[in-house]
């Protein structure tokens, strides 16, 4: 096509081959490629080498256009991914291989970046990488949220047409997110409710784990395909574990140690957060064992109790400090009185009933007889 | 349909509606044998009927079942008294001070209290579950039991073992995937909750009832309960 | 037989007290090994619990919607004839009515006056073994389950009286104290009354019989009868109001201590002011406050122990009274069996059993656990308050052919008398 290829625009760039190989090595650790089905299915070597392989696909590929698109979002995902420290993988990824379009980060504005967009979205039609940041509203036709005049549902729909593959980062655009909690005014939803017919992997997590966006995007870059996933779309290279399988304070569960509150002395200890509220067991992300800011830490190894942000929701799943087994529903003492009363009620019923049934075998019982038993 | 929405359902509307039949089956039970008729006790009493029925509760709650072996009927029954006495030592003990089953309490009354460490509650399940295999077993050998044993009762053994089973599975991260684990024990739970008011289980209940009567005639009497 | 009359009965006479023992029974099983027919046969059917089966049935089935579904879905069964033949034979000739089970059970069901209740049930459908029916209409005709009529009555106590030397008042008006009789002490343990007689007198106490108020035992209570139970009480409540006694006294028997001190209040009006006590308490409290004396240590002469009766002890809580005479007529030689007091076993004549023909090779059963614990202390004689364990123990050693001598607490405290 004539076009250049990511190496060559690196390299442009002043990236050194010693530099390209290492980022290569990172890519291919980000993108976890344990799955080597895919890669023996792309015809590479016996034993494969996941730098080489990743490299051998930057040298041979084009760059790899992505349009970002933010529908009810906060932007937060946006921040994380650009809050990374440079130089970074990420920013690499992003800034160097992909992106036409984003409506955060970029310089352009108004209708000449629309424009952009669709000229992009036109030249490389059924190649080019969609990610989709907060939820989309179906609520009346989606007007509760419309960009350029234009409703959120429309803008996606038109986004998602000629897309090769559609990532949904974060929490909002993966399962709807804070705007669904309840009662949902706005009728958000995740945008694999949307859109059914296009190659969907979720991303979720508030925000999503920048890394993790940027490796999904690299696998697609360098496999053609979009990662193996869970039954929630989730990449499972991610996703495959819950926050509690490698939680640092596991030992501390497994003990039975826990800190009562956040000034406790078992907070200070480092105990286990499970009575302070932590989701950790049913949440299934990477924070725990790739981590945040680059294996910085995660919200429990800095105290604080796993929120669940990765699953659908959480925001709904009964109070960030309610331990993690209490109940979802509880009835209300309305209820609970109610009921107590309705069988109160019933029960006196037939009690009474019973007791008119006393009455009557009274009456009717014959007198007892004179004679001897058979 | 996925496990994170089973797994919701029966943490969520399933338990509450589980939850407001077991109150108010309860209740139905309660006021229906309340209002059957109590006639006034017109014998005059020869001791106390207060004191009567406070010793029979500390000797019947406090002290025989941490010692059945000093019971005659001890020799012949000791599989129903030890295993029977683990297994309801381990259900109060799991139910309130096991750390999961406390936050579910504080969540519904608001207030929690200092539970037992993990590996102590642990302990403490599965020598529940071993008991109730042992009572089941039992059940079945036991020339009386078996006599007097109809089915409902294989269903409370049933419905009550299947919560401590998933309970301990589920604490240990066995077979398979958390939620479904957790879905499993919460939908024993649920369907325990509901079937309660419905069978013997209701017991813990009566219980008050048959002790009170039997303290108040052994008080009445001026004799030992 | 009328099988509707029984569950009517039942229907009728199940209130909050039967209910909710009902309800709270968890099929555990311990009441079996309680149960002294259970232990000495190992038949399952005389469990406690399955003593109840009826009234259960009875109950769920009439008043309960899971016991109609039950019925409706075949888990359960109705109460049939034929059930209503055989429990008859199970709750008259294998029950005592003793209580034992009552103390086992974990939630302290009273099982005892269940199965008295399905007795009663029994009762109304007239479905009661013969021996029993014949005796209980004995009483109800001629006044005395052993066909005793006044005027026999009356030549006996004049015997007694002139064989032992005692004054035997009859229809004092104006006594304090009624003393009435059982049958079982007229006809076989004459020294009884005489003795009984002998320590009134001592005491010094204004006390009558009565020739209507003849008969202190009651197998109207042991047929579960109420209509039959309230015309016995009332021959004797009758005599005292018309003798204006201050109190009753039961001689030595223990069902009549049940039926009088426990139950009469409960069923019919009582005479008021008028206490009812038994002979142990009586004496024991004449003892005490002097009014008789008795040489310490008159029966050392060989380990002597005290059979409690049920109704007595463990149903009545005359507990220590017979014991502190024993302790004091034989200070050396006093050995308790094991168990006892309120634990005690039960003799096997009780609540009508000995009456019963059918029911002896079972009573004999039961009785060889009272020998065994009469031989694990080397006991040589015992003794008792109640005429009607006093003759199961009579027969009973003669069919073990034990030399333990039997012998009634009254006549044993007459003997001692200063």
């Amino acid at each position: 096509m004539g076009e250049k290829t990511i190496y060559q625009q690196l390299k442009e760039e002043g990236l050194s081959r010693r530099d390209f190989m290492k980022f290569c090595g990172l890519l291919s650790g980000m993108m976890g490629l344990e799955f080597v089905a895919p890669a023996k299915a792309l015809g590479a070597l016996a034993r494969p080498d996941p730098a080489r392989m990743v490299a051998e696909a930057l040298e041979s590929k084009p760059r790899l256009p992505l349009i970002w698109l933010e529908l009810q979002d906060c932007a937060g995902c946006t921040e994380a991914i650009s809050r990374s420290p440079s130089p970074s993988l990420v920013n690499l990824v992003l800034n160097k291989i992909s992106v036409d379009y984003q409506e955060t980060l970029m310089a352009a504005a108004g209708f000449q970046a629309e424009q952009a967009k669709l000229d992009t979205m036109k030249k490389y039609h059924g190649k080019y990488v969609l990610v989709v940041e907060g939820s989309p509203t179906i609520g009346e036709n989606g007007v509760y949220c419309t960009i350029g005049g234009r409703s959120n549902l429309d803008l996606l729909k038109e986004a998602a047409e000629g897309a090769a593959a559609i990532i949904a980062t974060g929490n909002c655009a993966s399962f709807g997110g804070i705007p669904k909690a309840q009662p949902n005014p706005t009728g958000a939803r995740g945008v694999w409710e949307v859109i059914t017919d296009r190659p969907i992997v979720n991303i979720p997590g508030c925000p999503a784990i920048p890394e993790v966006t940027t490796g999904t995007i690299a696998h697609f870059l360098v496999m053609g395909q979009l990662p193996k996933t869970d039954s929630l779309h989730r990449p499972l290279t991610f996703y495959g574990h819950t926050i509690h399988d490698h939680c640092l304070r596991r030992p501390f569960y497994e003990a039975g140690k826990f800190a009562e509150g956040f000034r406790s002395e078992g907070a200070r200890e480092g105990h286990c957060l499970y009575k302070l509220g932590c989701k950790g067991p049913t949440t299934y992300n990477a924070c725990s064992s790739l981590k945040w800011e680059q294996g910085l830490s995660f919200p429990v190894q800095s105290g604080h109790p796993c929120l669940g942000c990765s699953e659908p929701h959480f925001w709904d799943g009964g109070g960030l400090y309610q331990g993690q087994s209490a109940p979802l529903d509880r009835p209300s003492l309305a209820a609970i009185g109610t009921a107590a009363g309705v069988g109160a009620a019933l029960g006196i019923a037939m009690a009474g009933a019973n007791s008119l049934k006393k009455r009557n075998a009274g009456k009717t019982t014959p007198p007892p007889d004179k004679g001897s038993s058979e | 349909m996925e496990w994170t929405d089973i797994l919701r359902f029966f943490r969520g509307p399933f338990f509450a509606v589980s939850l407001i039949i077991f109150v108010g089956g309860m209740a139905y039970r309660l006021f229906r044998i309340i209002l059957l008729g109590w006639p006034r006790d017109r014998v005059e009493s020869r001791g106390s009927k207060a004191v009567g029925i406070v010793r029979t509760y500390l000797k019947g709650l406090v002290l025989f079942p941490f010692i059945p072996w000093v019971k005659r009927t001890f020799g012949k029954n000791s599989l129903t008294y030890i295993a029977g006495g683990l297994f309801h030592l381990s259900l109060v003990l799991v139910i309130f001070f096991a750390t999961p089953h406390m936050l579910v309490w504080k969540s519904l009354l608001g207030f929690g209290w200092p539970t037992l460490p993990l590996p102590v509650a642990d302990w403490l399940s599965a020598i529940g579950i071993v008991s109730l295999l042992v009572l089941l077993v039992n059940r079945l050998t036991h020339p009386v039991l078996k006599l007097i044993t109809k089915s409902p009762l294989w269903l409370n053994w049933t419905l009550v073992f299947l919560p401590f089973v998933t309970g301990y599975v589920m604490t240990h991260h066995l077979f398979s995937r958390y939620e479904v684990l957790f879905s499993l024990h919460m939908m024993t739970v649920d369907i325990l909750l509901i079937w309660i008011p419905l069978g013997r289980i209701s017991h813990f209940l009566f219980y008050f009832f048959s002790r009170t009567i039997h303290g108040a005639q052994a008080g009445k009497r001026a004799v030992t309960p | 037989m009328n099988t509707q009359s029984a569950i009517n009965t039942y229907v009728k006479e199940i209130g909050g007290w039967a209910a909710s023992q009902l309800e709270a029974c968890t099929r555990c099983g311990l009441c079996a090994d309680a149960c002294h027919f259970y232990q000495a046969t190992g038949n399952p059917e005389y469990a406690p619990v399955w003593k109840t089966e009826l009234l259960r049935r009875a109950y769920e089935q009439r008043f309960t919607i899971a016991g109609r579904l039950k019925l409706a879905v075949g888990l359960d069964k109705r109460v049939t004839d034929e059930d209503l033949k055989h429990w008859s034979t199970i709750v008259y000739e294998a029950c005592t009515l003793c209580n034992k089970c009552a103390m086992v059970c974990p939630m302290g069901i009273q099982l005892g006056p269940l199965i008295h209740e399905v007795r009663s049930g029994m009762a109304a459908a007239g479905v009661v073994p013969g021996d029993l029916m014949s005796a209980t209409m004995k009483q109800k005709e001629v006044g005395s389950p052993l066909g005793v009529t006044g005027k026999t009555w009356a030549e006996r106590m004049e015997w007694i009286g002139d064989e032992w030397e005692v004054k035997i008042p009859v229809d004092v008006k104006g006594a304090d104290t009624l003393v009435v009789f059982t049958s079982i002490e007229l006809m076989k343990f004459p020294d009884s009354i005489a003795a009984i007689a002998k320590i009134m007198d001592k005491a010094g106490e204004k006390w009558t019989t009565s020739s209507n108020g003849r008969e202190v035992v009651n197998f109207g209570f042991f047929k579960a009868d109420e209509e039959l139970t309230k015309l016995f009480l009332n021959r004797v409540f009758e005599a005292a109001k018309e003798l204006g006694v201050k109190r009753i006294m039961i001689s030595e028997c223990g069902h009549a201590y049940d039926a009088f001190r426990w139950t009469a209040a409960n069923i019919m009006e009582v005479p008021k002011g008028v206490a009812i006590t038994h002979i142990a308490q009586v004496m024991h409290d004449f003892w005490k406050a002097g009014r008789i004396k008795l040489k310490k240590g008159i029966y050392d002469d060989g380990t002597i122990t005290f059979h409690d009766s049920c109704k007595i002890q463990r149903r009545g809580g005359i507990i220590k009274e017979p014991r502190e005479i024993l302790k004091w007529l034989a200070p050396r030689s006093f050995k308790e069996m094991t168990p006892n007091k309120e634990q005690a076993l039960c003799c096997g004549g009780g609540g009508g059993v000995i009456s019963i023909q059918e029911a002896d090779p079972l009573r004999f059963a039961v009785f060889g656990m009272k020998v065994d614990q009469m031989k694990e202390i080397g006991a040589k004689s015992v003794c008792m308050v109640c005429s009607n364990c006093r003759l199961q123990f009579t027969e009973g050693v003669a069919h073990f052919n034990s030399d333990v001598k039997v012998r009634g607490l009254s006549e044993m405290v007459s003997q001692a008398l200063e």
